[in-house]
């Protein structure tokens, strides 16, 4: 810890700091930097001013400054906050309520399984894996084809698959481990959201569950959960496994390990992750897009919507984008601290 | 309270890395296992906290098998060597954090880490963190919060080895001294023969996972059961020359030498303490002879290395011979010596097996 010493570079690798430099390499050091501020945050200049504009000042040629290029307006905000009233704040509402529980419930059930690929070897038989994927495989011919009663269907299958497993994996040894579990996990988010936006659709469609908010909650879950596990998964194994191993012998059990001991630990880590999953679901339109469509609408769906019949509507889906964007942008400088502390711990463990 | 193994062993597939170590350790006794790295003596420290699985044999505290009670039910307390502190809490959080989880009231809980605290001098840092501590002052909360909620048995893992010498020193006495006020059963690994030696009421010396020996410090080293306890103990090491006895005595490329067993034997090992030797002048009877090859003073002593030069085949370099002075000595590099070996003091081992051969 504080006994380790950072080695101090020597001769051409000595890093200078930014006060020693001559007065014309700080020029050229800071006007290369301001320049960089200025491509990274005209975007959002631009979103800003464009939000106050009429439709007029929208159209070529670009004006770039209020009150000198054109006469700001609030026409903008007067129709998302009183013309479409609670059309605002109802996907607003929404999205808050999405994105927090959906983000609060991966990170929770994430951070635990990685804790537990972490910590405990598993070792998943191929011959059960083979078999369960054979008999669903059946068990959904069956059904389809044959038109056997789904319970009776399910039930069979599940009690096949109990005792071929068992028969087989006393033959056939042979084993996965926690590495390919976690590949397993991550190898979800290489197939493109898209193919499975129909069968979720069909899914919550069978369920009477289309255009609610739990529908929503439960998707982003499931499909933000590979990342916090993988992401997690990292923070856990640099922690050292004596701080756990002494607890246990205090006498605590598991989950009082993982609560005050594990998770206090690998906090900056669970604040980055918990982030990138919020914004992850908080900007997210193609399953919302499925999912929901009056009720249960969420922010990037009402963005979209302003580019209706009438062509994009740059002037509201600005203003809408600005108070979309504005609670990302609080919490992000609100955890700020620990986010740097999280992207280091990432890159260099222990 | 008692801490019996039974013959456990651990074996990771194929390699064992315990064999069936048995031992008994006696109510408020200060047990050492003892060994270089790789013995087997964390291992078997380990198991008997419960953190490795016993692969056969049994655990018993207190009369009661434990061998598959979880850690925390065992009601042992463990020092680490990295000390395991909780980063995120206080000193004082730390050492109460055994009482928190056993739910005791607050007021009670302050009480008894106050008491621990000054116990090891550490009230004044009650509200500091592990990182704002020097590496003794982090050894002590690791202490307190071992003996905090008096268990059953200390568990110590190397806990000194990584303090500076001069502070190991002292945590050395200060342990000492907490173990025979508190009166509580400990087990303590180390593979610093001095800590054994200074700490232990008794001594479980173990090499490659087999027990070597087991007993109080002044036998394991005036009595060695074997080639291995006879040099690993001891410092500097015992002098070992090869050869074979034959009508009391004892001969050898290098030297003969009379010695006290009348027995006929091929391939044996003669050891000898430094301290039990002497550098006398070439020509004496009944002598090594050698050449002085480095001379250190020590302070109230002087090492003498010697080389033997071997008896006839001359082309071999003979067996180095190391000699405890006194600190007067000053002969010079190269200066030809005899080194006088008194055969009472002399141990004899088999070469094969290296078991102490005894007079029967």
């Amino acid at each position: 810890m504080s006994t380790r010493r950072r080695a101090r570079p020597s001769g051409i690798f000595r890093a200078r700091r930014l006060g020693s430099l001559s007065p014309a390499g700080a020029c050229l050091v800071y006007g290369l930097l301001g320049f960089w501020t200025v491509i990274v945050l005209f975007p959002l200049y631009w979103l800003v001013i464009t939000s106050f504009k009429l439709p007029i000042d929208v159209a070529y040629p670009p004006k770039y400054l209020p009150f000198l290029d054109f006469q700001p307006s609030l026409h903008a905000w007067r129709y998302i906050f009183v013309d479409l009233g609670n059309d605002t704040r109802r996907p607003y509402f929404n999205s808050l309520i999405v994105a927090s529980c959906s983000t609060v419930l991966a990170v929770l059930a994430g951070s635990m399984a990685a804790y537990g690929l972490s910590r405990i070897e598993y070792k998943p038989r191929i011959a059960s894996i083979l078999t369960f994927i054979l008999l669903l495989a059946l068990t959904s011919a069956a059904i389809m084809f044959f038109h056997v009663d789904w319970r009776i269907a399910g039930l069979a299958g599940l009690a096949i698959f109990f005792l071929a497993a068992r028969a087989l994996a006393r033959r056939w040894r042979a084993h996965l481990g926690n590495s390919d579990i976690l590949f397993w996990m991550i190898s979800q988010r290489i197939l493109p959201p898209v193919v499975a936006a129909l069968p979720i659709y069909v899914m919550f469609q069978q369920l009477g569950l289309l255009d609610t908010r739990f529908a929503l909650i439960v998707t982003y879950m499931t499909v933000n959960l590979p990342i916090v596990v993988w992401l997690m998964y990292d923070f856990f194994t640099g922690i050292p496994k004596d701080l756990e191993e002494s607890a246990s012998l205090d006498g605590a059990s598991r989950y009082r390990i993982f609560f005050q001991i594990v998770l206090p630990l690998a906090k900056p880590g669970l604040i980055a992750t918990a982030l990138l999953v919020l914004i992850l679901a908080w900007n997210e339109y193609l399953l919302a897009l499925f999912l929901s469509t009056a009720r249960a609408q969420t922010m990037p769906i009402l963005v979209a919507a302003q580019n209706g019949t009438r062509g994009p509507q740059w002037w509201y889906m600005s203003a809408l984008i600005v108070i979309m964007i504005a609670p990302v942008v609080a919490l992000t400088v609100a955890t700020q601290k620990y986010i740097a502390k999280g992207l280091l711990l990432g890159a260099v463990k222990g | 309270m008692t801490v019996e193994l039974e013959a456990i062993s651990k074996s990771f597939g194929a390699v064992t890395v315990l064999h069936e170590l048995s031992l008994t350790v006696a109510p408020a006794e200060f047990l050492v296992l003892l060994g270089p790295s790789g013995c087997g003596k964390t291992t078997a420290l380990r198991m008997t906290a419960g953190l490795e699985s016993v692969t056969s044999g049994r655990i018993l505290i207190n009369g009661e098998d434990v061998t598959e009670v979880a850690p925390k039910n065992r009601d042992l307390a463990m020092v680490f060597q990295s000390y395991a502190l909780y980063p995120h809490m206080t000193v004082a959080q730390n050492i109460g954090y055994p009482l928190v989880i056993r739910k005791l009231p607050r007021a009670e809980i302050e009480r008894q880490v106050r008491e621990t605290a000054a116990q090891v001098q550490l009230d004044a840092l009650l509200e500091r963190y592990p990182r704002q501590l020097s590496g003794g002052q982090r050894q002590r909360v690791a202490l307190a919060r071992a003996i905090v909620r008096r268990p059953a048995a200390f568990l110590m893992d190397e806990p000194l080895s990584n303090l500076d010498a001069k502070l190991r020193g002292h945590m050395r006495a200060e342990l000492k001294h907490m173990q025979h006020a508190l009166a509580i059963t400990t087990i303590y690994v180390t593979h610093d023969q001095i800590e054994a030696m200074t700490l232990a009421h008794r001594v479980a010396v173990l090499n490659k996972g087999r027990t070597q020996q087991i007993d109080t410090p002044q036998r394991i080293y005036d009595d060695p059961a074997n080639i291995f306890v006879a040099g690993f103990v001891g410092s500097p090491p015992m002098n070992f020359i090869a050869g074979d006895m034959a009508e009391s005595r004892f001969r050898g490329p290098d030297a003969s030498l009379p010695i006290a067993l009348p027995e006929t034997r091929n391939r044996v090992e003669l050891g000898f303490r430094p301290e039990d030797c002497r550098v006398v002048a070439p020509d004496s009877p009944d002598c090594l002879v050698g050449s002085i090859y480095s001379t250190e003073l020590i302070g109230d002593h002087v090492l003498v290395t010697c080389r033997i030069a071997g008896q006839g085949a001359g082309t071999l370099p003979g067996a180095s011979i190391v000699v405890k002075a006194e600190k007067t000595f000053d002969r010079e590099i190269g200066t030809r010596v005899g080194i006088r070996v008194p055969a009472e003091r002399t141990y004899l081992f088999d070469r094969e097996s290296g078991e102490r051969l005894r007079a029967s």
